[in-house]
């Protein structure tokens, strides 16, 4: 018997609207299809209407976890476009919020499969050890979601040596966490049950479908943008791209955690040789017309931001595309012939962010192509008056 | 007379009154158990240490609107978690919670008690199925047909295991078994590897980590309860508290020597003992992940039923060298 | 190897298919081509020179055609090719048959840009609603998103 399971758009496994529907054959997933466009608002047209300031803000909110990945992109793009060469010491501050914001993505995400898991015992572990990274961010930026820190030219606070004290404190806590969570991830039989030989990826798929990010390294393919195509002062720091041979979600949860030890170590050579000077250079309003591709390595994968400018204030065209839209056409391959029970492991394994990879439309009332706000009791009269002439319908075929 | 103690055994002790509090301060122990074995606080503010809110949150489901799905069969849907509340409540009254003497250990007890309070447990499981069956909807039908895979893979070992303790004491009377180890208090060590296959299999009755697939909710939203709320659902999770309560009983009854000393001391020893089991299908909740539905099946037929048997193998060895 | 032995090799192999060249910066390479070119350039990269991974393809309107920008990446540089179509005429190959991966962006293009993929796996809209209207592309610069005058909902109208 086949039939077909909606996950989503709204389902407890989802933190965002998409819908994924699976055609099931018992327990056994034969065919899925991705349907994206629930969380869509119209960013890149926006951000043509927007100064190349304002912009950084908007890129901000393109994503909650990564939010610095989005600003650092189009930042370091402008500063191409207007020819400006940041201090040193801004760099330096760039990327230590970069990587603390790894370190903070990476425990989310440890957290998540937990949970999706069903091993919730892990999930509030990492969370609460997850608050320590916040908290850093809260002191070196003065939030803790959006840090507000990139501007064009540098960053706009500068670092004391108390703070760096206490970054450097609050590392140890976290090593000796991480050392923790590397042992009960790879060893809890229960846990590595659910986690081995699940969602699949073959290196010549991985490679096939462009996947990015941890997907593709747990495939065995060592692909980073730190270490391909370095930006800000990644060709001065040393550290390892950090892959894993196995392809399934183990293998990602094994990256994922070698990564976290590899940014504690970035965090600590960038603190210890943070170079005095200014933090930020002035930058004019307007930029020549130029174009220029920007890649960053984000928490979840490649992020390459297109940017064309047309001599004005404003962008000519914002092209974004964040990590999870690259690994879309792996997951679907992924769930092909796994188990219902694994679904949301695999779709979390890629750790999807909706909002990031879905941004382009503007809000618009899908059926008449205008926005309109109806007020209540016209709505509930509009309700009545289409359901009364039904039939009610015992019958009824299932609506999916 | 005899009709008024009937009663206060039906109402009060040990029926309805007292299993509903208790499986409610079992709800509290267990959820504040695992709230600080995850480093969280746990149920807080109502009552003395939150002890009143599994309580809250019954009435609070209670008063909460009640709707049935439209193709759902409205009688069954309805009629279920009465009926699954009914058969637990009568399995209670199975378990020899007071021991005056053999003679009254409990409002019925008889010989073969001990099968049919397994056969009563077993039956909240196709109360679920037909539950999620009843429902319609898609997770329901899914949650519903994983409840019954599960109970082809731990239904037989838990009766091979729960069986072997009655085996070694020759009789299937609860309150004879529990007499029985309860004089000989060394042979109960015997039945150690038992124990802990019924503790899993217990585990998996009751569908708690890692067995909560049948409402795994990040695979399949509430499972067998997607459809149901308000007050069918309170029941159904007063239903769960109560048969983790009873299924702690009967664990104790067998493995750990029964509930002795009078109605008193009785209580006493019943609270204590089942807490001591629920503390450790509690920590197999925390320290553990959700399994698949294949992973259980193979598990229990590969590992638990050969252990199982292995188990009815040491009692029948130990029974020929002690008699 | 380094920019310019690509862009050699690039000059050596693909010959007058190449429009123009350009090496704006380190490890970001410009190869303008003709539309009937891309498959050929794309099929180049790929298999002689290693070019596996596709990051994006950015449309951009330049008014009176569609620019269209193939964002190649591997392990030492970034190649874009970029090719434009006539915006009467928004015709395009399909590269799914070389890159799989690329069926998204080809989905997204269609939907912002209207432009027409041909030989696409799987056409059906990507992030625009099914109900859209049709004729309707955000991202052409000539389609303007008006805001309806606000209605306070129970308020005088």
């Amino acid at each position: 018997m086949k039939f077909q399971i909606p996950i989503g758009p709204q389902h407890p496994a989802l933190k965002e609207p998409i819908s994924l529907r699976m055609t099931v054959e018992g327990e056994i997933i034969r065919d899925a299809d991705i349907r994206l466009g629930y969380n869509h608002r119209g960013l890149e047209k926006l951000a043509e209407q927007k100064t190349w300031i304002q912009n950084i803000y908007l890129t901000e909110r393109i994503c909650g976890i990564c939010s610095h990945s989005h600003t650092t992109c189009y930042v370091q793009g402008v500063e191409k476009l207007m020819e400006l060469e940041p201090p040193k010491r801004g760099l330096y501050i760039r990327t230590l919020v970069a990587e603390l914001e790894r370190v903070h993505s990476h425990l989310l995400w440890l957290g998540v499969a937990g949970h999706e898991a069903g091993f919730d015992s892990f999930f509030m572990y990492t969370w609460r050890d997850r608050e320590i990274v916040m908290d850093i961010l809260e002191i070196i930026t003065g939030n803790r979601v959006h840090y507000g820190i990139n501007t064009i030219g540098g960053v706009r606070r500068d670092l004391d040596e108390q703070q760096i004290k206490h970054i450097l404190d609050s590392l140890s806590v976290l090593r000796q966490r991480s050392e923790y969570y590397k042992h009960l991830g790879t060893n809890e039989p229960s846990f590595v049950a659910r986690l081995a030989g699940v969602g699949y990826l073959s290196r010549e798929d991985a490679i096939a479908l462009c996947a990015v990010g941890p997907t593709l390294r747990a495939s065995g393919v060592p692909m980073d943008v730190r270490k391909d195509d370095p930006y800000a002062v990644y060709d001065e720091v040393p550290f390892e791209v950090c892959t894993a041979e196995t392809g399934d979600v183990l293998g990602r949860t094994v990256v994922r955690i070698k990564e976290l030890f590899q940014c504690y170590n970035i965090i600590e050579y960038l603190l210890k040789n943070l170079p005095s000077g200014p933090v930020a250079v002035r930058a004019p309003r307007r930029a020549k017309p130029n174009e220029v591709v920007s890649r960053y390595e984000a928490p979840r994968g490649e992020n390459i931001h297109y940017i064309k400018s047309n001599g004005t204030d404003k962008p000519e065209r914002l092209k974004v595309r964040a990590p999870t839209l690259g690994n879309y056409a792996a997951t679907i391959k992924m769930l092909k012939n796994g188990f219902i029970a694994d679904v949301p492991l695999i779709f979390a394994a890629i750790d999807p962010c909706i909002c990031c990879a879905e941004r382009a439309v503007s809000l618009v009332d899908a059926r008449t192509g205008q926005e309109k706000i109806i007020v209540m009791n016209d709505l509930k009269r509009l309700s009545r008056r289409l359901s009364a002439g039904n039939i009610r319908k015992r019958e009824a075929e299932w609506p999916l | 007379m005899a009709t008024v103690k009937t009663l206060i055994y039906l109402v009060i002790y040990p029926g309805l009154l007292f299993l509903f509090l208790y499986s409610t301060f079992v709800e509290w122990y267990d959820r504040k158990l695992y709230a600080r074995l995850q480093n969280r606080m746990g149920p807080r503010h109502t009552g003395r240490f939150g002890l009143l809110q599994p309580i809250a949150d019954f009435f609070k489901l209670m008063s909460k609107e009640d709707i049935v799905p439209d193709r759902a069969d409205r009688k069954m849907f309805s009629a279920l978690p009465a009926v699954g509340l009914a058969i637990v409540f009568t399995a209670m009254l199975l378990l020899p919670v007071w021991n005056y003497s053999l003679d009254r250990p409990s409002v019925i007890s008889f010989n073969g008690d001990l099968i049919v309070l397994l056969y009563l447990l077993s039956l909240p499981t196709f109360i679920f199925f037909l539950a999620g069956w009843s429902s319609t909807n898609l997770f329901s039908t899914i949650g519903g047909a994983r409840v019954l895979t599960m109970l082809f893979g731990y239904e037989v070992p838990l009766f091979l295991a729960v069986l072997s303790p009655a085996v070694l004491a020759n009789s299937w009377r609860l309150a004879e078994i529990a007499a029985f180890y309860r004089q000989r208090p060394a042979l109960s060590l015997v039945n150690l590897l038992g124990f802990v296959i019924a503790l899993i299999c217990v585990q998996a009755k009751l569908e708690r980590t890692p067995f909560d697939i049948p409402h795994a909710e990040t695979e399949i939203v509430g499972g067998t309860f997607t459809e149901y709320s308000g007050k069918k659902l309170a029941l159904f999770r007063l239903m769960m508290d109560a048969e983790m309560v009873v299924a702690a009983g009967l664990l104790a009854t067998v493995f750990l020597g029964g509930f002795p000393g009078g109605a008193l001391l009785g209580l006493v020893n019943f609270i204590i003992k089942t807490l001591v089991v629920i503390f450790f299908l509690s920590l197999i909740r925390a320290t553990t992940s959700r399994i698949r539905v294949d992973q259980v099946v193979s598990f229990a037929w590969k590992y638990l039923a050969p252990l199982a048997i292995l188990q009815l193998l040491i009692v029948i060895l130990v029974k020929g060298l002690i008699s | 190897m380094n920019d310019q032995t690509l862009i050699d090799k690039a000059k050596a192999s693909l010959g007058d298919k190449v429009l123009d060249i350009t090496n704006p910066a380190p490890r970001r390479i410009f190869i303008k081509l003709k539309v009937d070119d891309l498959l050929a350039a794309v099929n180049w990269l790929k298999n002689e020179m290693g070019f596996t991974h596709l990051a994006t393809i950015t449309g951009v309107d330049l008014g009176q055609a569609f620019e269209l920008i193939y964002h190649f990446a591997n392990s030492f540089t970034c190649v874009n090719l970029r090719t434009e179509i006539p915006r009467d005429n928004p015709l395009l190959p399909s590269i799914c048959q070389l890159i799989p991966g690329a069926v998204l962006y080809e989905r997204e293009l269609q939907d912002m840009f209207g432009i027409v993929v041909q030989n696409i796996p799987d056409g059906r809209p990507l992030v625009l609603p099914d109900d859209w209207p049709a004729g309707n592309y955000p991202l052409r610069k000539d389609w303007k998103y008006e805001r309806p005058p606000e209605v306070i909902p129970g308020g005088k109208r």
